[in-house]
């Protein structure tokens, strides 16, 4: 009787040991999971400048200790009041800066200033120093 | 000739390991999951305005896109001025670590650009400009 018992465990153990699993049905999941999320994916590489709206209050204060830089629909800019070069932007915002440290900067925009010409003078802040927040950019009322 | 043939017995018996495949295959899987981001696309091609100090945007998944005719595009849809502002919310309540990323078209006019800024900022969604380095 015990004999019987031994035997019949061991050979349960062995079928155990012999049958293994079969991984095909997930070896197919995987792989077609895998191509999927390899076919998706998309490494999108996208450069740009941090820019702001301030809210509409804030349009109508004027801070004195800010540099204002309108952009007019002509595509003349100016900086507290002066007609400016768009090449001379970066040198003017860098001097007005060094006179004044604590200056902040607005960007006004008139209706229809072309992009390039808000994306440059963004730059050209950020360039003279403003890189820690985004810069404001509101509408200016011609 | 004797020990080509048991040779050959043993190749059929044992069959390929498959660990070290399935290991790799595992990995490179978790990488693809981990790293898909399900961007959105615009859906228009745009001549972007030149910025030197631009930095890689890596947040930004919410693209909107406009034209150089002052056209609004998100999600390959053409968006009316006053819809932007539902679609930014709806894309950013799907994905909100997102940032919105606008591609103008440097002959666009700002007054676009700053609809699309303020419909942001009412949506609570952090903004850039996209720009190529010159």
């Amino acid at each position: 009787m015990a004999r019987r018992v031994d035997s019949i465990s061991q050979a349960v153990g062995q079928a155990e040991e012999e049958a293994e699993i079969d991984l095909t049905p997930m070896l197919d999941v995987v792989f077609i999971m895998l191509i999927f999320f390899i076919v998706t994916a998309s490494f999108l590489r996208e450069f740009g400048v941090d820019a702001t709206k301030p809210p509409s209050v804030q349009q109508s204060q004027s801070d004195a200790k800010s540099i204002a830089i309108k952009i007019y629909s002509s595509g003349d800019i100016t900086i507290d009041g002066l007609n400016v070069d768009p090449r001379a932007v970066s040198a003017q915002i860098t001097r007005r800066k060094a006179e004044n440290p604590d200056a902040g900067i607005a960007v006004l925009a008139g209706k229809r200033a072309k992009t390039a010409l808000v994306v440059g003078v963004i730059d050209s802040a950020r360039d003279a120093g403003f890189r820690a927040d985004p810069i404001p950019v509101s509408e200016l009322q011609e | 000739m004797r020990r080509t043939v048991m040779e050959s017995n043993q190749d059929e018996e044992e069959g390929i390991n498959l660990t070290p495949m399935l290991d790799v295959v595992f990995i490179m899987l978790i990488f693809f999951i981990v790293t898909a981001s399900f961007v959105k696309e615009a859906g228009i091609d745009v001549l972007r305005p030149d910025a030197s100090t631009a930095i890689n945007q890596k947040n930004a998944n919410i693209l909107v896109a406009i034209s150089s005719k002052n056209e609004i595009w998100i999600d390959r849809q053409k968006v009316d001025k006053q819809a932007v502002r539902g679609q930014i919310e709806r894309l950013h309540a799907e994905n909100p670590e997102g940032s919105v990323l606008i591609q103008a078209d440097r002959d666009s006019e700002s007054e676009t650009l700053l609809a699309v800024m303020a419909a942001a900022r009412e949506a609570k969604v952090g903004v850039s400009i996209s720009a190529a380095i010159n």
